[in-house]
């Protein structure tokens, strides 16, 4: 089993904690263990928090990488937004002399110390990556295939771009996801501007709600075109936009959807036979009924 | 110089008010701190329209990531840090994807945000942020009916993060104290609600 | 030769290169300096050495001085070398009595901020050049005959351009053409800007001249293989590829009188391999035995040995004329050549990398060459430009223009601008107009660069005509599942709103870029390659035809992007300096020779494969084997000399005694004398 400290975040664990309970178990049966990475908090979020004072948000993330580093393990997370913060700070930090001296100006108030000694990876690419995981082992592990679904793929934003500084390849129509997806048995659509985002990130969602919808309604109106039964991300953050967000557009666009939204972790658990009370799907604003009749 | 036009009139006197763009209206040091917290060469964007023709705030509001690289440019920071359309972008990197002279405009309006805040410009719920992740290490704390759900799944009420470990808290204001951070929030919320 | 056993009187003098030097260092320390060093008799300085009065002061001096060696403290040899020389042979001495030392390049320019710094610098140039020059002797440069022959590699408009001059000139002239037919680029166009020329009408008259001048020897489906030798006497290797099939003058050889390829196409039809044809972008279909297009020049079909199944049906249909051979092979020729010029084209850039712009993913995304093909009479659609999705017309047709050009992110894209795109965008737009009325094209741009004669005119006509110009780079280009029509993103800047528009089709005018085989060809003929990829040519400015290689001339694009009329231009430039040292018959080599000091030579051999001229050989000589030196192949690279275990190789101009007493005089003479 390859052991990675699981970084939460903050919308996975106090709203979504069905994706954290899937990720563990789904990735046990995949040969990944999850441990607690304790003391974490939030990546910072890099839209609200990078957008007030970027110093404190290399402090604030490399905390976050410490403990990961004091546990001697590399780090794996379910969420976009916090890939963006501890990949991405502990990438700058390693290359950047003035940034990580200066951030361990600040960490030494703390007893703490940035050393690089640790990598991060999303869960998404350890499933992906055929020497940790793969495809076919994902396909392998399932019992429950999603048969007769059609799921449409949230790429989201903060893991593939920008391009220069990630390794996922083609960010104008990757369709690594969508082999995930058909691994569970489900039929994967393509739709119209697929690697749009979903308009909560960068702090609009809270500052103008109705803007990031407007971008949301674009997305779910390009899905509705094709069909789907289900929505899936690797983001919880874009999961709440997608989720709450249908609440939310029904209320002041007067636009229904009635698209469940499901993190992959959510769906690979449903796959490998995990029930939606295991996976607190009555959680979610949309209901997902409608897509769990289709596969019960 | 912008003209000051003296008719006595403020009505006219905004009406008429110059408008053109003067050597002196740039602000150098602007472009170069801009630059710094951005990390990208700024100064290099040729207008080529690209970022603006990738950006999905665009088409639905008068954002426009290229003019606020032209901003930047010129040294118009009034404009620039003033304008409420700095805060429409959602980071979502297309823009920065795509620059062809191998930019990142995403990181240019963030340098400006945080240049914003230097002067006390913010929208609120960022702050709000801020105190969440200062008081409780999270910036979307945990709640009663998701700590009920939690242990429904067989999960500890509390994640193992510094709601389970609040000694971690301290640490994490201190580091927030470093910069003045909470205190520069807390003192523009109290402004706001006067 | 001897060393001098004359008393140095060395002159120096110290050009101030305008404030090139004279505003990073001190002339007059130096000069001061100058004067104490021993065997300096006069030293002198001036603003510019290289004009006339300056160069008058080198001869006067020597004569007024009674001077035997020269220095000059100034640019770079590469420079001003040849200038400095002739001034000295004009005042009376023998040209290589003359050392330089670069207090420019190597010390001015490069230590700005560094007065006194670059000023000591200079001072010690100027002394280890004095200490040389104090050690010259009278050299001879070496005359070598020209081969009164010239070899152009390239049968594009350039290279036929060149062909047709050096011909014409009268010197024989080798034209080498790697695919079936010369014409190049040229011939896949449809119509050339600015005067809307009909290409192929324009150019079929020099491809015939080109066949048909008694001075062209025209080797198509033939590659170099390998280059040896120097300016004027080159010695190529030719490989002529399997073409399978004669022409009357090889059939005729064979004893097939009368018989030999005549072009009738029989062959062709019969063939059952179908391939792409390269000529037609891969829009339409060729056999295994094929010509591109019925103008090609020969007029000779080619088998694709790759793809022939040697099934023998065109030789059956053939019949008579015998003019197909299944069995031949790669043929191997050598000729031997004063110069050579070379115009090897170009091709896109792998534009479909560029995946925000859809190129082979989307089938109505198309490049500009492709465009050519479809709005060609002679192309694949007889003229008619249709999408390759349904074979509808397109009424809306978008223009990426800058489609990897003007990018620095690396991988596939090029930060320089492939100059004839704007042109052609706006010659597309044009013909578009012309073809279908009621079409409209969209411009997308961030700059048109209409740059040349009438150039400037065109653009205001394709504006008046019609054509909708949006001044944004496209962002990105998404396709419509059904309908395949394209919607493209990008901002119309100067409106300052976010555009979202659908067109029937889509052409990107790619970036443009060294074709492969650039690579190596330019390593087997010695030509450097800029920054930018493309060939090397000896001064962008003063000398943009030629290459720091002796006898190696550039023409065309693959010296770097440039149209038509550029092309030709400096076609005709490569000509005429290809054919200047023909012409002189003779051509100098500096006599920077190795010479083997017989009297100690033991003649023990480990110095001739040590050469990588294959200069030296052993020899008898008066009952002993000593080693000696074929000057004509000797570079003076100074491997042997350096490695002669008994010391007995002495590099002229370069001498042991010489280098020692530079180094001598940098180590241990520093500080004032």
């Amino acid at each position: 089993m390859r052991q990675y400290a699981f970084f939460l975040g903050c919308i996975a664990p106090n709203r979504y904690p069905g994706c954290e309970a899937a990720a563990i178990k789904t990735s046990a049966k995949l040969g990944i263990e999850l441990l607690p990475l304790e003391g974490a908090g939030c990546c910072p979020a890099p839209g609200a928090f990078g957008a007030i004072d970027l110093k404190v948000w290399y402090a604030l993330a490399a905390r976050n990488l410490v403990l990961a580093e004091q546990m001697n393990m590399d780090i794996t997370l379910i969420c976009n937004g916090c890939y963006k913060s501890i990949w991405e700070v502990n990438h700058i930090l390693k290359h950047n002399d003035e940034l990580r001296d200066g951030v361990n100006e600040v960490l030494a108030e703390v007893d703490m110390e940035f050393k690089g000694s640790i990598d991060v990876w999303h869960l998404i690419e350890l499933y992906y990556d055929e020497k940790i995981c793969g495809v076919d082992k994902v396909r392998a592990s399932v019992t429950h295939p999603l048969t007769g679904t059609r799921i449409a793929p949230h790429y989201g934003c903060h893991l593939l771009k920008p391009k220069k500084e990630r390794h996922f390849g083609d960010t104008e129509n990757p369709m690594w996801f969508e082999e995930l997806i058909d691994a569970l048995g489900a039929e994967s659509v393509q739709y119209r501007n697929k690697m749009q985002c979903c308009g909560a990130g960068g702090g609009v969602r809270g500052y103008d709600l109705t803007h990031s919808l407007d971008i949301t309604n674009e997305k779910l109106l390009n899905i509705q075109e094709v069909g789907a039964d289900a929505l899936t991300e690797f983001c919880p953050f874009c999961q709440l936009q997608y989720d709450r967000g249908q609440v939310e557009i029904e209320e002041k666009f007067g636009q229904t959807y009635n698209l469940p939204v499901l993190h992959y972790n959510e769906l690979l658990g449903l796959a490998q036979g995990m029930t939606p009370q295991e996976l607190a799907l009555d959680l979610h604003a949309v209901d997902c009924k409608p897509f769990l009749e289709k596969i019960l | 110089m912008a003209k000051v036009k003296d008719y006595g009139n403020a009505e006219l006197e905004e009406k008429l008010r110059d408008t053109a763009y003067y050597a002196d209206d740039a602000n150098p040091q602007f472009l170069e701190d801009v630059k710094k917290i951005s990390r990208t060469a700024a100064n290099m964007c040729f207008q080529c329209g690209t970022c603006t023709g990738s950006c999905p705030s665009a088409p639905r509001s008068s954002y426009r990531i290229r003019l606020f690289m032209r901003k930047g440019v010129l040294g118009l920071e009034k404009e620039a840090l003033y304008d409420p359309d700095l805060w429409l972008c959602t980071t979502c990197y297309s823009c920065t994807d795509r620059c062809p002279r191998d930019l990142a405009p995403t990181d240019v309006i963030m340098a400006m945000r945080n240049l914003a805040f230097k002067i006390d410009i913010v929208p609120r719920n960022f702050l709000k942020t801020v105190q969440l992740i200062y008081t409780t290490g999270h910036g979307v704390p945990n709640n009663d009916v998701n700590r009920a759900a939690r242990e429904k799944l067989g999960l500890p009420a509390d994640p193992p993060t510094t709601h389970s470990h609040p000694e971690f808290i301290p640490g994490i204001q201190k580091i927030m104290d470093f910069y003045k951070m909470k205190e520069n929030a807390d003192r523009i919320l109290a402004e706001g609600e006067q | 030769m001897a060393e001098t056993k004359e008393e140095p009187r060395i002159g120096v003098f110290i050009c101030h290169c305008g404030t090139n030097i004279a505003g990073s260092l001190s002339i007059e320390d130096v000069k001061e300096y100058a004067e104490t060093l021993d065997g300096v008799v006069v030293a002198d300085e001036y603003q510019y050495m290289c004009s006339t009065p300056g160069q008058t002061k080198i001869i006067d001096a020597i004569k007024e001085h009674n001077l035997n060696g020269i220095v000059v403290a100034a640019c770079s040899p590469r420079l001003h070398e040849p200038t400095f020389r002739t001034a000295t042979e004009e005042g009376g001495l023998n040209k290589f009595r003359f050392e330089m030392a670069n207090i420019r390049d190597q010390n001015s320019w490069v230590h700005m901020h560094d007065w006194d710094g670059a000023t000591d610098k200079a001072k010690d140039q100027v002394r280890i050049a004095v200490a040389k020059a104090r050690m010259l002797e009278d050299l001879e440069p070496k005359s070598v005959p020209v081969e009164h022959s010239a070899l152009v590699l390239g049968g594009g408009v350039g290279g036929m351009q060149a062909a047709l001059d050096l011909a014409g000139a009268g010197i024989k002239t080798y034209l080498i053409e790697k695919s079936p037919s010369i014409g190049g680029r040229m011939s896949q166009l449809d119509k050339t800007f600015p005067t809307l020329d009909c290409s192929q009408c324009i150019l079929t008259p020099k491809m015939v001249d080109v066949g048909r001048h008694p001075n062209i020897e025209l080797y198509t489906y033939t590659e170099v293989e390998n280059v040896e030798g120097y300016i004027g006497n080159f010695t190529i290797t030719l490989r002529k590829k399997a073409r399978g099939v004669l022409d009357p003058t090889e059939a005729a050889a064979r004893g097939f009188v009368g018989g030999g390829c005549n072009g009738c196409g029989d062959c062709s039809e019969v063939c059952p391999v179908i391939k792409p044809n390269s000529f037609e972008m891969g829009m339409a279909p060729r056999k295994a035995i094929y010509i591109y297009h019925p103008q090609v020049m020969p007029l000779q079909y080619t088998i694709d040995f790759d793809s022939c199944v040697k099934c023998g049906l065109c030789v059956e249909a053939c019949g008579e004329k015998k003019a197909i051979d299944l069995e031949a092979v790669d043929t191997f020729e050598q000729v031997r050549v004063g110069t050579c010029i070379l115009a090897i084209g170009y091709d896109y850039i792998p534009i479909e990398e560029k995946r925000e712009w859809g190129y082979k993913q989307f089938d109505n995304v198309i490049t500009g060459l492709e465009f050519e093909r479809l709005i060609c009479a002679s192309g694949p659609t007889g003229g008619h430009l249709i999408r390759p999705s349904d074979g509808q017309t397109p009424m809306k047709v978008g223009f990426v223009l800058c489609a990897g050009s003007r990018d620095n992110t690396g991988g596939v894209n090029k930060p320089y601008c492939s100059r004839f795109c704007c042109m052609y965008s706006l010659k597309h737009a044009h013909q578009i107009m012309e073809k279908i009325p009621g079409a409209v094209p969209y411009i997308f741009y961030m700059d048109i660069r209409s740059f040349g004669k009438m150039y400037e005119e065109f653009y205001y006509r394709i504006q008046n005509e019609g054509a909708k110009f949006i001044r944004g780079r496209v962002a990105n280009i998404l396709e419509d599942p059904t309908t395949k029509n394209l919607m493209v993103y990008t901002e119309d800047t100067l409106l300052g709103r976010p555009v979202a528009m659908e067109m029937d089709m889509v052409v990107l005018a790619a970036a443009v870029q060294p074709k492969p085989e650039a690579e190596k060809i330019r390593q087997m003929f010695g030509v450097s390659k800029s920054q930018d990829g493309w060939l090397l040519e000896a001064h962008p400015k003063l000398n943009p035809c030629g290459t720091t290689t002796a006898g190696i001339y550039l023409a065309g694009v693959c010296q770097g992007p440039k149209d038509i009329p550029d092309t030709v231009a400096q076609a005709e430039g490569a000509a005429s300096a290809a054919s200047i040292p023909i012409h002189t018959g003779e051509v100098q080599l500096e006599p920077y020779f190795a010479q083997c000091v017989e009297e100690i030579c033991a003649g023990c051999g480990m110095c001739v494969n040590q050469c990588p001229y294959g200069a030296l050989a052993l020899v008898e000589k008066n009952g002993r084997t000593v080693m000696e030196v074929t000057e004509a192949k000797c570079k003076g690279c100074g491997t042997c000399g350096g490695f002669c275990p008994g010391g007995a190789i002495r590099m002229q101009h370069f001498t042991s005694p010489q280098i020692c007493a530079q180094i001598d005089a940098f180590l241990l003479e520093g500080g004032e004398q």
